[in-house]
């Protein structure tokens, strides 16, 4: 999974705090999680197709899937990740 | 939220514009100029995150502590004669002020006060909060305007519930000015008016990095528990040593060296302990 984040602004902790209760509950061990700061990286955030930031993208395994925002609605990210609450 | 035009055009519908509209964004990324694109209220937030560590506590900390400490710090600007915190009430909010600085005065039933504590970039005000009290022992009044920034008490518990970090950063603070404290007890009791004006100087020095400043007869006489034409007798004698000029409430620090002779030993004690 990607995170795109624009450094520390308030969405953007949200978004990282609410995926880590997310991942901590519901998630096995193993995953692999990349936190991308778009102010820092904005040319890597264009060329995966990023819009916006949060936004978290699942890169495997298949299907990819996007979600934006602050990943606050824990059902809406499950069900993005294809994972069973 | 209303949001620029410039930022609408880049995010037109679909879940995108959703987020945007609901508040839950902070950047629009821009392919024609291959930037990101900070929306306003994050710039404000990420600009608050610049102007903390202006506040020698908070840079203190590290950085992981500090990024989960951002988000609920709140930029404020505070103005020379308000009051923060009042004795025996409840503090709602903790203080960490940036180029502010404030009094803490303790209020006698004769309407006299005294201070016994000054706060700017190096500290912190609520710091009662932090030793399990839920009201301020002192008044708080903001002697010197400028910004700070701000923090729900319910936040800054919950904070100091998970940072190991700003708990041992607290206490070595809240420790200080406890030994500040028993020095000043004993520094009012047994040290000359001028000696403990000059160190009052230096200290203002120090806090506000200028030997250029304000500060009324009145707020030194709060300052030094004396009435004020006691203040006017040792700031003559420290101008006759030709070490400062006090004019209207205007100081000017002439010789910086010249001062700390003058002054009690308590000047360098403490400064050794907070700094």
């Amino acid at each position: 999974m990607r995170l795109y984040v624009a450094n520390s602004a308030p969405n953007s902790i949200k978004a990282i705090a609410n995926l880590e209760a997310i991942c901590k509950k519901h998630m096995a061990e193993g995953f692999k999680l990349e936190i991308i700061d778009v102010l820092e990286f904005p040319l890597r955030a264009l060329a995966d197709g990023i819009l916006v930031t949060p936004s978290l993208s699942k890169v495997s395994p298949s299907p990819a899937a996007r979600i934006v925002g602050d990943l606050s609605d824990r059902s809406s990210v499950l069900l993005a990740l294809g994972i069973k609450p | 939220m209303a949001q620029p035009a410039r930022i609408l055009r880049l995010v037109p519908s679909g879940p995108e514009r959703v987020a945007l509209e609901s508040g839950q964004l902070d950047a629009v990324l821009d392919p024609a100029s291959g930037k990101a694109l900070l929306l306003p209220d994050a710039r404000r937030a990420l600009s608050a995150v610049g102007a903390a560590i202006a506040n020698g506590l908070l840079a203190a900390l590290p950085r992981e502590d500090y990024r989960s400490l951002a988000g609920e710090l709140e930029p404020v600007t505070l103005t020379v004669g308000e009051v923060l915190h009042e004795p025996g009430q409840r503090i709602r909010h903790v203080y960490f002020p940036n180029d502010s600085h404030v009094t803490l005065l303790i209020m006698m039933a004769d309407r006299k006060c005294l201070e016994v504590g000054v706060v700017g970039r190096e500290g912190m005000v609520g710091i009662g909060l932090a030793l399990k009290a839920e009201t301020s022992a002192v008044r708080v009044l903001v002697q010197g305007s400028g910004t700070a920034l701000r923090m729900k008490a319910a936040s800054f518990r919950e904070a100091l519930g998970r940072s190991l970090s700003l708990q041992h950063e607290l206490l070595r603070y809240a420790y200080a000015k406890l030994v500040q404290a028993r020095q000043s007890a004993a520094c009012n009791r047994f040290h000359e008016v001028v000696a403990r004006l000059a160190c009052s100087l230096l200290r203002t020095r120090d806090r506000i990095g200028s030997d250029d400043f304000h500060l009324t007869h009145e707020e030194l006489a709060v300052t030094l528990g004396i009435r004020r034409v006691g203040v006017t007798n040792a700031a003559t004698t420290l101008q006759r040593r030709n070490l400062i000029i006090y004019q209207r409430g205007d100081i000017r620090i002439l010789d910086g060296k010249g001062l700390a002779a003058a002054s009690c030993d308590c000047y360098d004690i403490v400064r050794k302990l907070v700094a």
